[in-house]
């Protein structure tokens, strides 16, 4: 049963960034995470200041400049089956379609899901751990099968969102509206390792509020995918995820970007794989060597060394599948 | 002349154990819907959840948030003063001492007190509290303090006997002396063995997790109690409440008319129901009392955990020649049953046999009978065992279990009424493409690797009495049916009402079935064990029989023809001699002066020296992705003798749903305790127990009958069906996953963290 | 489908739970009349900030409702404790489960993790909403038909998750069907009948919609 709290709806953005200033106040969306934080006590709320009546939050469109908005209120479902999105970024519309449940998606928005706080189940559930203000860390010697592989230290998390590494790998940017005015935040640096802060896992102050992110055109000829692997069918997080977006001249890798979900505290980019990758082709070796790259660096815990193979796994399944799918690259057949 | 031939008419009818099974029925087994369809699609069906009496409170209840610990200090001021809280009960209170009785398929154990101040599982009761909302009562609950003493907690099995552990009772961590079985001489068995195999099992506590969680509503009226729980055994728990509220038991009252899913778990007196009428009397109004989906994962029971050491021989005949299993359960907190080993005697043919189980004690939630309780956990070892013997002889393993299936029970050395396992292998085989299955393994290239997989299974149920059913027939052709049995979804109220359309010739739809309520109906076996349609399909017919004698007696008075020469035919009377001249109840002046007739039954006493048991074999395929550990099942098919199917449709649906528990045991359902820190669950909710969705099932499910056509079982000609469909389905899928992969998977569940792991571990290997 | 016809419809004594959730929330003693103007005399302010009740009006099934809540409270209790609409049950309160399904402008959501108030504004279509009269909806028919169910408890929520897949896709495939009904548990594993059940109540629907 939830705690009690205040409620309020205003309908206009300024009103919302008001209403934010006092202290225990949290955004509401869909809801979908925030309320079930709330009824775990994991965070309390004094108010809860909806911002489902500010319509200019809502929708999907683009832009003059190539540029594709979609404003922080979309759900899911709606990015999941646009056809803007499936055209044009393919990867973002299947990490939409992959996440939680047709429910879910239906009232999770996009801005919240990138807000949405870890699934730790310590942090979620009746233990007072680190990021709770504890001081333990349960996960370095407790059940961490689910944790994380990179970017852990004094806490263990890995980041939910299954559309976070898309939009990471897509260069989107937030845009954040805060008491202070506008601001504009590409995803690659919107996401914060516990090293630096443990207390929130993105760089939003208190009263700041994602408006839309903003997606730059794909260059032509880009492809893009989203691959989840979860311990079950539906309504699961990532084990570990790959988003993938690549310019490819043939089979030779013009330009690329690897971004790993469920693996670290945030959506969690190897440039190491991208610099592999880069104006090679695609053969068996570079794809060996594609997925060394990529679980370079892991340090696993006692029970997610899985993981390592996991991302290997999926590194190399959704290479191969774009080799396979792809002539090979003409000045070698000459 | 006449008359002696009406009375022997009557004592073959109301001597139900002389009623054949039917050769000819029209009712019964035909695919009819179930007669409370409307009520489950509707939403208007009222389980005990939706009820709302006038004046009704709402209780809530804290619990021990620590494996094992004291309770050194309770203030329940500020909740009491908390808004609309109306009552309290604790240890403080004389009703705290009260002690729950186990049911009585558990025969002893240390007693279980409501309050108990040694806490001896996470989520154990320690006070509770009824406020005006729900809401009241959890913010309530927030405002109750206790001082714990946190005690070392002991959590494995494997650790309950060594010294040094804790001891959750003054009675020790043993639960009760091993039980060992053994035949013939097992050093000989192995000696005589062309192969030998040994290999240790394990499987994961599973939770029941029904979408209704456990809820108890209660009302008095005066010294006299109602309760509306959801419950496979109404009168279990009204003797239950009886006793520890020492009350008489005809002033307990339960109802369990809509049951949200049990599988075992809600088959006993809880102490929430026990709470929900303590507070109730305190505030002389009604207590709405409804666990939390969290609580119910704590504390509402659960499939123990197994670790099965298993030893066996074959010759390369692929006959068995001897089997050592060895199992170490945990019950949990408190007594209950943890076996596995001692199924495994009854399954094949084996001349050498020991088996031992032993059971102890844990620090976490006690378990409950669940689903094919033992013989699920007894299976997922033996099956595989039986498949690593086949592999290592080089023969097909369907042809290994046709070689070493019994003609009698293996332990008893009783026969059984009818026995159709290697029909069920067969057809099963035939049906699934099983010799062509085998061999199509996908290339060695591709990650995703194919296999295929069966196992077969056993279920032994007992049918008999005591049980009372009535059956009441109105002169204008409607009739009620009045039983004890609850349904919680094996579609008991219907196949019962399609036995007394049967029998008295009437629709369906005139049949109205009133039942599960202690108040208003006769002793009847709870369902459980699977017996419901043992039980009370003929306990049913013989009432209905019963009826359709005295019927036809009034006819035959008011006819003037002998009772003989009359049948009962879509509601009317029959002469036999003049099919054309039929006659409506209504016609017959003695039944209206009677107003109705009601008939008696109960089911006849067991065959003697016989046993019954169903028997069924399962295939499964699966694909596994050898480069992310993913596993799918792509198809199940099942071939089972459960006897007569009294209705294909609910048969098939408790079929499939055994085979879906199957799939969430063997891959992904598992309960994680915070192993060396504070010994408490992690995943005590649905997202991180993870039981099958929609995306877990395969769309190719298959469910094949044979009808051994058993005339000595009982007068349905009908067998158990509940609990078998999920037995044999987790080890048909790891051995599937064995054949794609050849990689064993001894734990349970097959998950693919665990896959992955296992990978890696040859890839180092090689 | 006017306020004052519903308002009386709350005092109305044969539908005691609705007059009991009433008072429940206004405090004893007041009458359901004496509430109702009190009401419609408030202004509603929207930005009030306070976790005490406050003034909703919500359309179910067609209906409108006035009622009083805290703001914490959630659609599912509203629809059950409040309104007697027991249909919808709850399984796990966090999105888990599926058995609180409901429509909200078509789109199958959870009532457990939807405030009452944000329910303000949306047509909300619960189990007892498609039932026409004593007839069953195709979709409740379906189920019957096809058995895809066992205890039924989990069935109002996935009908309704049925319902919405239907609503959007008038002829779903096997995919798409198992997909639309991913968001829904169902312990007694009911699932292909289930599956049996939507192919034939997309079925039913095209005959009624060509009828
Ligand atoms: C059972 C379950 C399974 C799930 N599985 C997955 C999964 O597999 N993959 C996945 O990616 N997600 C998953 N989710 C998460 C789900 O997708 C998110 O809950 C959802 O996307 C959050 O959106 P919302 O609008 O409901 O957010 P809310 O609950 O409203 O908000 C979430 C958080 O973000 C903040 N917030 C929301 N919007 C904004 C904004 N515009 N600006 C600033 N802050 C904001 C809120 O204050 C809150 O802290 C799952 C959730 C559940 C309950
Ligand atoms: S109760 Fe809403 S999803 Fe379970
Ligand atoms: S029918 Fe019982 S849970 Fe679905």
């Amino acid at each position: 049963m939830l705690p009690k709290f205040s409620h309020v709806r205003p309908s206009s953005l300024r009103q919302a960034v008001q209403q934010l200033a006092s202290s225990g106040s949290h955004v509401h969306a869909g809801g979908t995470d925030l309320l079930g934080c709330l009824r775990d006590g994991v965070f309390g709320a004094e108010k809860i200041v909806s911002i489902t009546g500010i319509g200019e939050l809502r929708g999907i469109n683009s832009r003059e400049d190539g540029a594709v908005r979609i404003g922080a209120l979309t759900t899911l479902s709606e990015v999941a089956t646009s056809p803007l999105i499936a055209q044009n970024y393919a990867l973002l519309a299947q990490a939409a379609a992959a996440a939680a449940s047709p429910q879910l998606r239906n009232q999770g928005t996009i801005g919240g899901n990138l807000c949405q706080r870890p699934r730790c189940w310590y942090f979620r559930g009746d233990f007072q751990c680190l990021r709770k203000g504890g001081d333990t860390c349960f996960a370095i010697n407790g059940e961490n099968e689910f944790h994380c592989v990179f970017g852990g230290s004094r806490c263990y998390i890995v980041h939910p969102s299954d559309t976070a590494p898309a939009l990471v790998a897509l260069d989107a940017r937030a845009h954040i509206r805060g008491p202070l005015g506008m601001r504009v935040v590409p995803l690659g640096s919107f996401f914060v390792l516990p090293a630096l802060d443990l207390a929130r896992e993105n760089v939003l102050r208190s009263g700041e509020i994602i408006t839309h992110i903003s997606l730059p055109p794909l260059a032509p000829g880009s492809i893009s995918s989203y691959r989840k692997v979860r311990a079950r069918g539906s309504w699961d997080f990532a084990l570990a995820g790959l988003a993938l977006a690549l310019k490819l001249t043939g089979r030779r890798v013009d330009w690329s970007r690897v971004v790993l979900s469920g693996v670290a505290p945030i959506p969690w980019r190897s440039s190491e794989t991208e610099k592999v990758l880069l104006g090679r082709d695609l053969n068996p070796r570079t794809l060996r060597e594609a997925a060394d790259a990529a679980t370079r660096g892991a340090e696993p815990l006692s029970q997610n060394g899985y993981k390592v193979e996991l991302v290997r796994g999926i590194v190399e399944e959704s290479l191969r599948a774009i080799m396979e799918s792809h002539p090979e690259t003409p000045s070698e057949r000459t | 002349m006449k008359q002696t031939e009406i009375s022997s008419e009557r004592n073959s009818s109301t001597d139900a154990q002389n009623l054949e099974p039917w050769t000819n029925p029209t009712v019964v087994g035909k695919p009819l819907p179930r007669v409370d369809g409307y009520e489950r699609v509707s939403g208007s069906a009222i389980y005990p959840a939706d009820l709302i009496l006038p004046d009704m409170l709402h209780a809530a209840i804290l619990r021990c948030p620590h494996p094992h610990a004291i309770v050194k200090n309770l203030n329940t001021e500020a909740a009491r003063k908390s808004p609309g809280v109306r009552a309290i009960v604790s240890s403080a209170d004389p009703e705290g001492k009260l002690v729950i009785p186990y049911p009585w398929w558990v025969p002893e154990g240390p007693p279980v007190l409501l309050f108990d101040q040694h806490c001896r599982y996470q989520g154990e009761e320690v006070a509770a509290l009824a406020a005006d909302t729900p809401y009241q009562a959890y913010d309530a609950l927030r405002l109750m303090k206790v001082e714990y003493e946190e005690l070392s907690h002991l959590l494995h099995a494997q650790d309950a006997l060594k010294p040094g552990q804790p001891l959750l009772h003054n009675t020790g961590n043993l639960v009760r002396r091993p039980d060992t079985y053994q035949r013939g001489d097992l050093a000989k068995g192995f000696g005589e063995a062309d192969v030998l195999v040994e290999e240790t099992y394990e499987t994961s506590c599973e939770i029941h997790a029904t979408v209704e969680t456990h809820v108890a509503v209660a009302r008095w009226e005066g010294e006299q109690l109602t309760v509306w729980v959801p419950t496979q055994a109404i009168y279990e728990e009204q003797k239950s409440l009886a006793a520890t509220l020492r009350l008489p038991v005809s002033s307990v009252r339960v109802i369990s008319q809509y049951v949200g899913g049990s599988f075992g778990c809600k088959a006993e007196l809880s102490k929430h129901t026990l709470i929900a009428a303590l507070l109730a009397r305190k505030t002389r109004r009604p207590v709405k009392l409804a666990l939390s989906r969290e609580e119910s994962f704590l504390c509402a029971g659960n499939r123990p955990p197994n670790v099965m050491c298993l030893k066996a021989g074959a010759k390369k005949d692929g006959s068995l020649t001897a089997l050592e299993f060895t199992n170490l359960g945990a019950v949990g907190a408190y007594a209950d049953w943890a076996d596995a080993a001692g199924w495994a005697a009854g399954s094949y043919a084996c001349p050498n046999i020991r088996t031992q189980d032993t059971e102890v004690y844990i620090n976490a939630g006690k378990a409950r009978a669940f689903r094919g309780p033992g013989a699920a956990q007894s299976a997922w070892a033996l099956e595989q065992m039986i498949d690593m013997l086949a592999d290592k002889i080089g023969m097909d393993p369907v042809e290994f279990r046709l070689k070493n299936v019994p003609a009698t029970h293996p332990r008893t050395g009783e026969p059984y009424t009818s026995i159709e396992l290697r029909e069920c292998l067969l057809k099963g085989a035939e049906a699934f493409g099983w010799t062509k299955a085998r061999v199509a393994r996908a290339s060695s290239s591709d990650p995703v690797k194919r296999g295929v997989g069966v196992a077969s299974c056993r279920w032994i149920t007992e049918g008999g009495p005591p049980t009372t059913v009535i059956v009441t027939l109105f002169p204008d052709g409607s009739a009620t049916l009045n039983m004890a049995a609850a349904d919680q979804g094996t579609g008991t109220k219907t196949i019962m009402a399609m036995v007394v359309a049967e029998e008295l010739g009437i629709p369906l739809q005139k049949i109205h079935v009133e039942h599960a309520d202690t108040g208003t109906t006769q002793y009847g076996k709870s369902g459980g064990g699977s017996h419901s349609v043992m039980v009370y399909a003929p306990a049913v017919r013989a009432a209905a029989a019963d009826v359709k004698r005295q019927l036809l007696e009034i006819a035959a008075g008011e006819l003037k023809r002998p009772a003989i020469e009359l049948s009962l035919k879509d509601g009317k009377i029959v002469p036999v001699r003049e099919p054309g001249q039929p006659k409506n109840l209504s016609e017959l002046k003695d039944l209206t002066r009677r107003e109705q007739i009601a008939g008696i039954g109960h089911p006849p006493p067991e065959p003697k020296g016989r046993l019954i048991a169903s028997f069924g074999a399962q295939f499964a395929e699966v694909e596994v992705n050898v480069h992310t550990g993913e596993i799918r099942v792509i198809r199940l098919l099942a071939c089972h003798d459960s006897g007569r199917v009294m209705n294909p449709l609910t048969h098939e649906s408790q079929i499939f749903g055994g085979m879906v528990m199957g799939i969430g045991f063997a891959l992904t359902e598992q309960r994680v305790l915070d192993d060396h820190q504070t010994g408490r669950m992690v995943n005590a909710n649905w997202h991180d127990y993870k039981i099958p969705t929609a995306k877990d099932v395969p769309f190719d499910q298959l469910c094949l009958t044979i009808d051994p056509k058993d005339a000595e079982c009982n007068s349905a000609g009908a067998k158990g069906v509940g609990e078998i469909g999920t037995v044999p389905t987790a080890p048909a899928i790891a051995n599937a996953v064995y054949h794609a992969t050849g990689i064993r998977v001894t734990q349970a569940p097959i998950s693919p963290m665990q896959m992955l792991a296992l990978l890696a571990a040859r890839r180092e290997a090689r | 489908m006017n306020e004052d016809h519903d308002l009386k419809r709350t005092d109305d004594p044969c539908s005691r739970v609705s007059r009991r959730g009433f008072l429940e929330s206004v405090g004893v003693g007041m009458t359901g009349i004496a509430v109702a103007s009190n009401l419609s005399a408030q202004d509603a302010e929207e930005l009030t900030e306070d976790a005490e009740p406050k003034k909703l009006s919500l359309v179910i099934n067609g209906r409108k409702h006035m009622l009083i809540v805290e703001p914490r409270t959630n659609l599912l209790y509203v629809l059950r404790e409040k309104l007697g609409m027991t249909g919808t049950k709850p399984g796990c309160e966090r999105g888990e489960c599926g058995a609180c399904t409901v429509l909200i402008d078509d789109k199958s959501r959870y009532s457990c993790l939807t405030l009452a108030f944000e329910a303000d504004g949306h047509d909300v279509t619960t189990i007892e909403g498609l039932v026409h009269g004593e007839k069953l909806g195709v979709v409740q028919q379906a189920f019957l038909e096809k058995d895809a169910f066992q205890c039924g408890y989990c069935t109002p929520g996935q009908i309704m998750a049925a319902e919405g897949l239907l609503r959007s896709n008038h002829d779903p495939s096997d995919e798409e069907i198992r997909e639309g009904m991913s968001g829904n548990l169902c312990r007694c594993g009911a699932y292909q009948h289930i599956f049996k059940a939507v192919r034939r109540a997309a079925e039913l629907k095209k005959e009624e919609g060509s009828a």
